[in-house]
């Protein structure tokens, strides 16, 4: 028997889609979806969430993602300027901040600024503040490198043109560069968006007040409460909420992109 | 065979490793000694969540603890040893470790509560326990109810945060996963006080004499271990275990080791 190249390609993924469906159907067939229904669809404990899981969790999980991307984003910026800058020291400080931040997990610097600042001049920051400088510290030193990519993705000529129109370099940085860095970036920004949405989960450790659950936190704690996983699957459900909407508006925005091109 | 054609083949045999690991997984537990259905045989697999000192806590890369020293003879009349599973309270507390065969047994400073028997089985209780209040020193906190419009600490799934939220109408109560972050949060002044178990507290203070427990609420609370549901065979040994120790003066003798003083009742 022989085939030609054309159907021997075509049986070839014949068997690929066939060891995928084998491999669902297992899995299918030895899961135990009684156990599973049961712990996870419990459909009163998930009546019971209603409406707080919302008016009080989704809404901390933006707020707290909000205010860490808003204050990191600003810092991120500065650093990326920062480590561009024809001055050492500047580039030194940049470099080594984001080294730091990008390399030692989220959750510790949570610790540090929660329990640490505290301890140390012996005032509470505000629970909000506290969020925002931790989640902001991190993401800004993700940010920046994203944003020094964009801006050196930005032509030379631009900044060039700019200049012998007569502008001075912070003027043509402001009004040509950025603004074309940021429109490059924005992809990759919605991303770190996304990733610090999961990351204000982290804000658990600082303690929370009912009013201050945000969802995963409040996923948990009904868990405890209902003896149930349904709140841990519904919480999970609203992060995708919250998550898809911003991968979608990823890909439209590099759809544009491209055709802007 | 081109380089091409062997993805499948790969794949298959991937696929067909993957579904042969599966079907040899199943069986579950391993019979031990006695008859007994241990997680993984030679062991004694114990669930706690760290730290709670003088119950479990890590000391010299090792976790040691009265909680510890209790199970250790249990592990002792089964000629196992004993390993320690540290996993957060609320797994333990909802069962789900047992459902998913992390440990054999559960000794965590645990109060026996309805709520909790429902999803395992609890030993005869072992250890009696209230609740009590941790503050700064000189904080004039006495009550639950006199910390109206005050911030009050307690940890996740305990039954310290039952009796707050049982009591403290108007007192702002925040929620923290774990003692240790409970207890620097009242000690940094994040909360005005913290409810947690007497013993734990007791302890904490003996280490640092800036914060005080000023107040005990005996609310006839025990502490037992558990075991997965219907694990009759375990829970026997257990109880069997603590009775001969508090018979034979070893309980005593432990209870002096971690608190420092002899058991009242």
């Amino acid at each position: 028997m022989s085939l030609s190249k054309r159907q021997r390609a075509r049986v070839i993924r014949g068997v690929q889609y066939g060891v995928l469906v084998l491999a669902v159907v297992v899995f299918a067939l030895i899961a135990d979806w009684h156990q599973l229904r049961m712990a996870f669809f419990d459909v009163e404990v998930a009546k019971a969430l209603f409406p707080d899981i919302i008016t009080t969790a989704l809404v901390n999980t933006v707020l707290y993602t909000l205010l860490g991307f808003g204050f990191g984003l600003a810092l991120g910026l500065v650093l990326a300027l920062m480590r561009l800058s024809s001055v050492p020291p500047y580039r030194w400080i940049a470099v080594t901040y984001i080294e730091f931040f990008r390399g030692i997990p989220c959750l510790l610097v949570f610790i540090a600024l929660g329990f640490g600042v505290p301890l140390a001049f012996e005032v509470a920051l505000d629970m909000n503040v506290t969020v925002m400088l931790s989640l902001g510290l991190v993401g800004a030193a993700y940010m920046a490198e994203t944003i020094r990519a964009g801006i050196q993705a930005v032509p030379k000529g631009q900044t060039e043109a700019a200049r012998s129109l007569g502008m001075s370099h912070g003027r043509a940085m402001i009004s040509i560069v950025i603004p074309q860095a940021f429109r490059i970036v924005l992809p990759p920004l919605t991303n770190e968006l996304i990733l610090l949405t999961k990351d204000s989960s982290l804000v658990y450790l600082l303690g929370l007040s009912l009013t201050q659950f945000e969802l995963a936190n409040f996923g948990r704690d009904a868990l405890n409460e209902h003896k149930s996983l349904t709140p841990i699957l519904i919480a999970g459900l609203l992060y995708l909420v919250i998550t898809l909407p911003l991968g979608q508006l990823v890909r439209r925005l590099e759809a544009r992109t491209a055709k802007a091109r | 065979m081109s380089a091409r054609s062997a993805l499948p083949v790969i794949a298959v045999a991937t696929a067909v490793v993957v579904l042969a690991g599966c079907s040899s997984t199943t069986s579950g537990g391993k019979k031990g000694a006695g008859g007994l259905e241990l997680v993984s045989s030679g062991t004694l697999k114990t669930c706690t969540h760290l730290p709670y000192a003088p119950f479990q806590v890590k000391k010299d890369g090792k976790v040691v603890g009265f909680d510890v020293d209790l199970v250790d003879l249990v592990a002792k009349d089964l000629g196992v040893t004993q390993e320690i599973v540290n996993t957060p309270f609320e797994g333990i507390e909802t069962g789900q470790d047992f459902t998913i065969r992390k440990c054999d047994l559960a000794a965590a400073g645990m109060t026996i509560t309805p709520a909790r028997d429902k999803v395992m089985d609890f030993s005869d209780p072992y250890f009696n326990a209230t609740q009590a209040l941790l503050t700064k020193k000189g904080k004039p906190f006495k009550k639950v109810e006199g910390l109206k419009g005050k911030k009050l600490g307690y940890q996740k799934a305990t039954t310290g945060g039952i009796y707050a939220k049982k009591h403290g109408k108007g007192v702002e109560l925040v929620e923290f996963e774990d003692l240790g972050l409970l207890l620097t949060a009242v000690k940094s002044g994040q909360v005005d006080a913290g409810i947690n178990d007497n013993g734990v507290l007791f302890d904490y203070v003996k280490q640092n004499p800036d914060t005080a427990v000023t107040a005990e609420f005996n609310t006839g609370e025990h502490y037992g271990i558990g075991v997965r549901t219907g694990n009759d065979a375990l829970r026997k040994k257990i109880n069997a275990a603590v009775k001969k120790a508090k018979s034979d003066g070893t309980y005593d003798r432990i209870y002096k080791k971690w608190f420092g003083t002899t058991p009242q009742s």
